[in-house]
């Protein structure tokens, strides 16, 4: 019975959580950003191509490029005449890392690739310190020289490790943004799902038309159904509970159309134990169980078919079973739409007690049986 | 021969009374020469009274039980222009919007009837400009193969005498109507069920089961040969039995020859 089943959770995964940067909140400090700094997350490629495929904007570039260009000028100042032109090539040196790395790091703004980064700049600066060793014999132009570089080494990294925690908030932000998008959007299809099927209004009112034009008095009857099944269905979605009396009144109000419509194809039988009329459950759920029977059980059915709706006390449980009996699930078959939008709801609003199950019946034809624990 | 012009012929298939008699009505305004010869309330009845009837024009309701308007009108085969009729723009729709079939909406409404009933015209008119049987075929073939089909019919139960003999499908050679009951013809000899051979072709294995006649329907690996009389009349000698069954007109297109 792959079909039916025990109630499972959802399948979909859900937007996936969005991990705070654990250095900049207070309550814990993660010691390992100290030797180890910058973000923990490492985005995939799918999540930067999403929220991450732009280079950085002509504003960032252009203040960089400012900022760095007035240090220079005030590192020139600082050092002694003698050495201006080694001071401007390691500082020009110092720049093309920058550049290099910063672009390096635009596209991984995480922590692994920073540490890389970091030891090729360290790396650098001891390379060039024995560079100075081999070719400079003054010692105080050499301890001037190291310091610049180291200075400049320094700041360089700092304004990278900035550049990164800033970019990766940046890219979880517009993440945290989509997806929250794609709720609204998944919820919005979700109700419009729920709301009135097209094929169930447009051939009532294809049936409405022609009696209304012949003057058949099964007009009256099936406008009056459809009417109150709308008006039963409207205020439905806006609530997360409503009493099963409710939910059978439409659920009686929509058998009535299909009765009018499908005539004599179509037989039904309720039986609700009375103790259940209060029993609160997710509006609609009965509804869409009752449809799919009608759908999937009846009206492929040549001479049509029967369907039997029962609600029964069940210990502490109240117990809806919908039963039809048309081909019954085929084996291996899914959850539509409605199903799977059912079973969510029911489980919000119902806890993981609340069960779903759909399968074949003993005798033949789908059994929809909807169990959950009784409402006080 | 200059036969008088005919009175162009109908079907037309929806399963509730009501759609299918408001569209009736609406013809009767848009196109009031038209002659409707039958109406269906499945696809069942849909295909069988195009067997019979042979209408110019089939007016199909898509969903349908027994077999949906796509089935039908991929049986059809182009022999008659197909109009299908539905409550919803569906993607089943959209499909046709390159006008090789027309399609109307339900509630129908007169002014979008009294276009596809020009059409049919014109076409009718010149069947030069006849739509891509073949394309539209593949088309057709496409859309059915979408729809979920319940698994086909394995076992057959027929009543003989007190005991209720179990015949699978696979070893059955071939069925024939016979007047209200339809006659099982398999390997151990040949038993009487009540399901009408319309009925039982929509849940037969269409790969194995070959319907070569309004009233047969054969399974197609006990063929022996396909043999062609004057005047455009055929039939199927089978393998090991001194029967043969007809092919009627409409059918001989499965026994071509290469």
């Amino acid at each position: 019975m792959r079909h039916g089943g025990l109630f499972a959770a959802p399948a979909r995964p859900g937007p996936p959580a969005v991990p705070r940067l654990r250095a900049m909140t207070v309550k814990s400090i993660d010691w390992s950003q100290l030797w180890y700094p910058g973000p923990k997350r490492a985005f995939t490629a799918d999540e930067m191509a999403r929220a991450g495929g732009d280079g950085p904007s002509t504003t960032l570039v252009a203040i960089a490029s400012i900022n760095v260009a007035l240090m220079f000028v005030m590192a020139l100042q600082a050092a002694p005449r003698a050495l201006t032109a080694q001071v401007t090539g390691l500082l020009a040196l110092v720049v093309l890392m920058g550049v290099a790395a910063g672009r390096f790091l635009w596209w991984r703004p995480w922590r692994r690739p920073l540490m890389w980064v970091s030891l090729a700049c360290s790396l650098a600066v001891v390379l060039v310190a024995l560079v100075l060793r081999w070719r400079l014999d003054d010692r105080e132009e050499r301890l001037a020289l190291h310091f610049v570089m180291t200075i400049g080494a320094f700041v360089l990294l700092l304004l990278l490790w900035f550049m990164v925690v800033w970019r990766a908030q940046q890219i979880e932000a517009r993440l945290a943004q989509q997806a929250e998008r794609d709720r609204a959007i998944e919820m919005a299809r979700r109700l419009a799902a729920a709301q009135v099927e097209p094929h169930f209004l447009f051939n009532t009112l294809a049936s409405l038309q022609h009696w209304v034009q012949t003057q058949d008095p099964r007009a009256a009857t099936l406008l009056e159904a459809l009417t109150g099944y709308l008006r039963a269905t409207l205020p439905m979605f806006s609530r997360a509970l409503q009493p099963a009396a409710d939910e059978l009144h439409a659920v009686r109000l929509y058998l009535q159309v299909m009765q009018a419509r499908l005539g004599d194809r179509l037989a039904w039988q309720e039986d609700v134990d009375p103790a259940l009329l209060a029993q609160t459950l997710p509006p609609g759920l009965l509804l869409t169980l009752v449809e799919n029977a009608i759908e999937h059980g009846i009206s492929p059915q040549l001479s049509g078919g029967r369907l039997l709706l029962r609600g029964l006390v069940l210990g502490g449980d109240a117990v809806f079973e919908v039963q039809d009996n048309g081909p019954g699930p085929a084996p291996g078959s899914r959850d539509g739409v409605g199903l799977t939008n059912s079973r969510e709801r029911l489980a919000l609003s119902c806890g993981p007690k609340a069960r779903l199950d759909i399968g074949v019946h003993p005798e033949g034809g789908c059994l929809a049986r909807l169990q959950l624990p009784r409402s006080s | 021969m200059n036969a008088p012009p005919a009175a162009p012929t109908a079907v037309i298939a929806d399963d509730e009374e009501g759609p299918r008699e408001q569209l009736r009505a609406a013809l009767r305004q848009a196109w009031p020469e038209l002659q409707v010869l039958a109406v269906a309330g499945n696809g069942v009845d849909a295909w069988d009274a195009f067997l019979e009837h042979e209408p110019e024009v089939c007016f199909l309701d898509i969903r349908m039980p027994g077999l949906s308007g796509i089935e039908v009108a991929r049986r059809i085969a182009g022999r008659a222009q197909v109009v299908f009729v539905s409550a919803y723009d569906d993607q089943a729709l959209a499909a046709f919007d390159a006008g090789a079939v027309d399609y109307v909406l339900k509630p129908v409404r007169a002014q979008r009837l009294a276009q596809a009933v020009q059409r049919l015209r014109s076409r009718a008119a010149a069947p030069t400009e006849s739509v891509d049987t073949a394309a539209l075929q593949t088309l057709l073939a496409q859309m059915a193969g979408q729809l979920q089909r319940p698994a086909p019919l394995a076992v057959l139960q027929a009543g003989v005498g007190r005991e209720v003999r179990l015949i699978r499908t696979q070893d059955v050679i071939y069925f024939e109507s016979d007047s209200r009951y339809t006659r099982v013809v398999h390997a151990d000899g040949d038993a009487l069920i009540r399901t009408p051979l319309k009925e039982l072709l929509a849940a037969l294995d269409e790969q194995l089961f070959w319907q070569v006649h309004r009233s047969v329907i054969v399974n197609h690996r006990h063929i022996s040969a396909a043999v062609r009389v004057d005047e455009g009349q055929m039939h199927l000698t089978l393998r090991g039995r001194s029967e043969t069954l007809p092919v009627s007109r409409h059918f001989q297109g499965l026994f071509k020859g290469q």
